[in-house]
């Protein structure tokens, strides 16, 4: 007697595409970034943030001091990275905005910033979620206390 | 001539390959583990009746001000909180000093303005505003436009 192993290969092979998916699209939103510190943050799974754009502030050409704004798109294929102007975060706020209306969902903004990232280059996005009057504003931080700070 | 024996049915052995699945199965299961998949957060709501994305620009009066100053090339922040000198850095006092205000009364409700210099990292507006978060403060706001230099202006509001 030979037992049939097929359907249970199948159901490992859906399982298989799911998670290699499903980790994608997470790492795609959690682009490596060095995220503050907070005591005061509290750990939430990403569902439960529910419709949101996840705007990632992250230093570039090397330095302190200038900012890329990135956002994670889905092209039909694979998730990109696409690199935004200020004034492309207002539309792309807005538009998400307005979508989420029509389903009665509420945008939320997710503003991932690089701890070293001057406040000026956050502030781009705050005033771009009020402009396109996104109000539900949230900060990722790492939920703990700054191992960089002294007892 | 010996009669030709029945061909064998061929069965290929799947279990190799379910041994590869299996890890590989394991493998994906333990990369999106919930360490990935949650995240830290600090929340706020903006008021929308302020800022850049309102008719008129609305002045907060807030209960509490907080302005951070940059110290030379980000190495620190010199804290004001309602225009007085608080210290450089030091985010536990300004942690204690809204606990006072908490203990003594002050509304959680009540926001809590957060004006920084465009320069100062963005790591010490997250310790302010983690700062108040922990004293018990859930309307915390952020001021745009700030200007260094203008620590005691009150034209701080919400974005």
């Amino acid at each position: 007697m030979t037992l049939n192993l097929a359907p249970m290969v199948d159901v490992m092979m859906c399982l298989i595409i799911f998670f290699l998916l499903a980790s994608r699209m997470v790492a795609a939103e959690h682009y490596p970034v060095d995220l503050p510190w907070a005591l005061a943050a509290r750990n939430v799974e990403s569902a439960e943030l529910g419709p949101r754009a996840t705007i990632t502030v992250r230093r570039a050409n090397g330095g302190d001091d200038e900012a890329e704004y990135v956002v994670a798109d889905w092209d039909g294929e694979r998730i990109v990275e696409r690199v935004l102007l200020a004034d492309d975060i207002r539309r792309l706020l807005t538009d998400r905005a307005a979508r989420a209306e029509r389903g009665n969902q509420k945008l939320r903004c997710v503003i991932r910033a690089d701890r070293q990232v001057m406040y000026k280059h956050v502030e781009v996005v705050l005033r771009a979620c009020g402009l396109a009057k996104v109000s539900d504003v949230v900060f990722t931080a790492n939920a703990g206390r700054d191992p960089e700070e002294p007892e | 001539m010996k009669p030709r024996a029945p061909a064998a049915e061929v069965v290929p052995n799947l279990a190799p390959m379910v041994d590869v699945i299996m890890v590989l199965l394991v493998f994906f299961l333990l990369g999106t583990s919930l360490d990935l998949v949650s995240q830290g957060v600090l929340q706020t709501e903006l008021d929308p009746s302020s800022g850049p994305g309102a008719g008129a620009a609305v002045e907060i009066k807030p209960l509490v001000r907080i302005a951070l100053a940059d110290v030379g090339s980000g190495s620190g922040a010199i804290i004001y909180v309602m225009d007085e000198l608080l210290g450089q850095d030091d985010f536990e006092s300004l942690h204690r000093f809204l606990l006072d205000r908490r203990r003594a009364g002050a509304d959680p409700e009540n926001p809590v303005v957060i004006g920084a210099e465009t320069t100062v990292r963005w790591k010490f507006v997250v310790k302010a505003m983690d700062a108040a978060v922990r004293a018990g403060f859930t309307n915390v706001q952020f001021a745009v436009s700030f200007r260094a230099g203008s620590l005691s202006d009150s034209a701080a509001g919400s974005p």
